[in-house]
């Protein structure tokens, strides 16, 4: 049973009010229930569209990483290309006993940015060294083993094709090291002034106003007006291509490997030493254990250099080397 | 004519379920995909990682060489590793080939006379294998040298 003229009072009707048969009255708020449920669908869907497609970039990225993994070779390379202006989000957290890398990728739709970094996907066993987001088309992966004194990590090192990163007179090793990278953003020139215009200029042991400047007397990298230590060209690169906190919190990482990795080796030496080939490792790498408890932040390296040497001297040494 | 509103848009929402539920079902497939993908790439860099890999401890550094004497020290430690999610896998087994492999799991008593190390025990799973050198340190009669065997490596992932 269907009222089909839904009609105002007299009164009301010669005042100019439109007569609305129940049918359309109902129609209209039916349909505009509908409407407003089909934009909220179909902005989902939306929303949904741009989750899933950075939840697959970042784990396609997370596979990309994999072959970086270093055996004995000094340095690894690879680029990753995206079909359009894509950000990726570093971040690193300290906690647990590995800590995590956490990475995630947005890409432009509709000529914007997502307001929000989508949610991440996280790594234990990697340790990515970039700005806080690193934007553009095209990225440069190139990874680099450090070993503190053996192999605690692959460091990988995240640039954007969009920005040059000009090395002004670097060190033989690391003008040789660049070159053999051939990767196409870095520049090793012997003064500021053949660098590309706009590029990031990086300057080893020189007075001179650069973007990031290299102290390799002090073992240090100061950029943006922020002083890292470093040891090593592995964790020498990793200040210059990074963030100074997300430096800092790798760093820290790291360190709880190498803590890790310390009693590993110290249960190795035990398992060997009964064997019959016995080290005078196993009170340096307690000691080196006790000092990397107490890590706080990359000035804190220096302190454990001369524990570093001693092992990695008598483990040359050794009858049965541990690593 | 608002029922037939109604009508259709119940049949609309009926396909828009298909249609998501289709995607879902792609998702899923994509995904195990992608973590098989992560588990060959990881199963063939592994024994490089630093808790596996033979440095030069038995002399030169060699590639794709697992120092059985860290890893049945690891298998004790495993726990901090949290069972496999620190390489985001499964399970990870280590199985000799050659000499011939007798099954005898390797527990610190019976060490070195059996042939796997079950690192991490996965019960389900999709299983990947590469060939690596495992190798461990023999000292017989005052003189140190490598015995290294050819074994299979085995990463267990969800798919």
């Amino acid at each position: 049973m269907a009222i089909k003229n839904f009609s105002l009072p007299g009164k009301l009707r010669k005042r100019g009010f439109i007569q609305i048969s129940f049918a359309w009255l109902f129609a209209i708020i039916v349909g505009a229930i509908i409407i407003v449920f089909a934009i909220l669908a179909a902005t989902k869907v939306i929303n949904l569209g741009q989750y899933q497609t950075s939840s697959e970039s970042q784990a396609q990225f997370g596979v990309l990483l994999n072959p970086l993994q270093t055996s004995f070779e000094s340095a690894s390379v690879t680029s990753m290309a995206a079909p359009s202006e894509t950000r990726i989000y570093n971040s690193c957290s300290k906690s647990g006993t590995f800590g995590k890398q956490t990475i995630s990728i947005a890409e432009k739709s509709f000529n914007k940015w997502p307001l929000v970094p989508p949610d991440g996907t996280s790594f234990q066993s990697k340790y990515l060294f970039s700005e806080n987001v690193t934007e553009g088309k095209q990225f440069f992966l190139f990874s680099k083993p450090f070993e503190f004194p053996f192999k605690v990590a692959d460091l990988i090192y995240v640039t954007s094709s969009s920005e040059n990163y000009c090395f002004i007179d670097p060190p033989s090793d690391v003008n040789q090291e660049l070159s053999n990278l051939n990767e196409k953003n870095i520049f090793i020139n012997s003064s500021s002034s053949n660098c590309p215009a706009g590029s990031i200029r990086v300057c080893f042991d020189s007075s001179s106003s650069c973007d990031i400047n290299v102290d390799t007397f002090s073992d240090t990298v100061k950029k943006d007006g922020l002083t890292s230590s470093y040891y090593g060209n592995a964790l020498m690169y990793a200040a210059i291509f990074s963030d100074h906190a997300i430096y800092e919190c790798q760093l820290s990482r790291l360190m709880k490997r190498e803590y890790q990795l310390s009693n590993l080796y110290f249960e190795k030496q035990k398992t060997i030493s009964l064997e019959g080939c016995s080290s005078n490792l196993g009170s340096d790498l307690s000691g080196l254990g006790g000092l990397l408890s107490s890590f706080s932040d990359s000035s804190s390296i220096n302190g454990l250099i001369s524990k570093v040497n001693a092992l990695q001297s008598e483990n040359s040494y050794a009858d049965c080397p541990l690593w | 004519m608002a029922f037939m509103i109604v009508a259709v848009t119940i049949f609309f929402a009926l396909v828009g379920m298909i249609i998501l539920v289709t995607q879902v079902s792609g998702l899923n497939q994509k995904a195990a995909a992608l973590r098989g993908e992560n588990a060959k790439l990881l199963v063939s860099k592994i024994a490089d990682s630093p808790e596996f890999s033979c440095g030069n401890s038995f002399g030169t550094s060699m590639g794709s060489c697992i120092d059985e004497d860290k890893v049945m020290n690891l298998k004790s430690m495993i726990n901090k590793y949290g069972k496999g999610s620190f390489w985001g896998v499964n399970g990870i087994e280590i199985r000799t080939i050659y000499p011939l492999n007798r099954g005898i799991e390797c527990t610190k008593e019976n060490y070195p006379d059996c042939s796997v190390i079950s690192l991490i025990k996965s019960v389900n799973g999709t299983g990947v294998s590469n060939f690596v050198s495992l190798c461990r340190r023999d000292y017989s009669s005052g003189i140190s040298s490598a015995n290294c065997t050819l074994a299979e490596i085995i990463v267990t992932y969800n798919g």
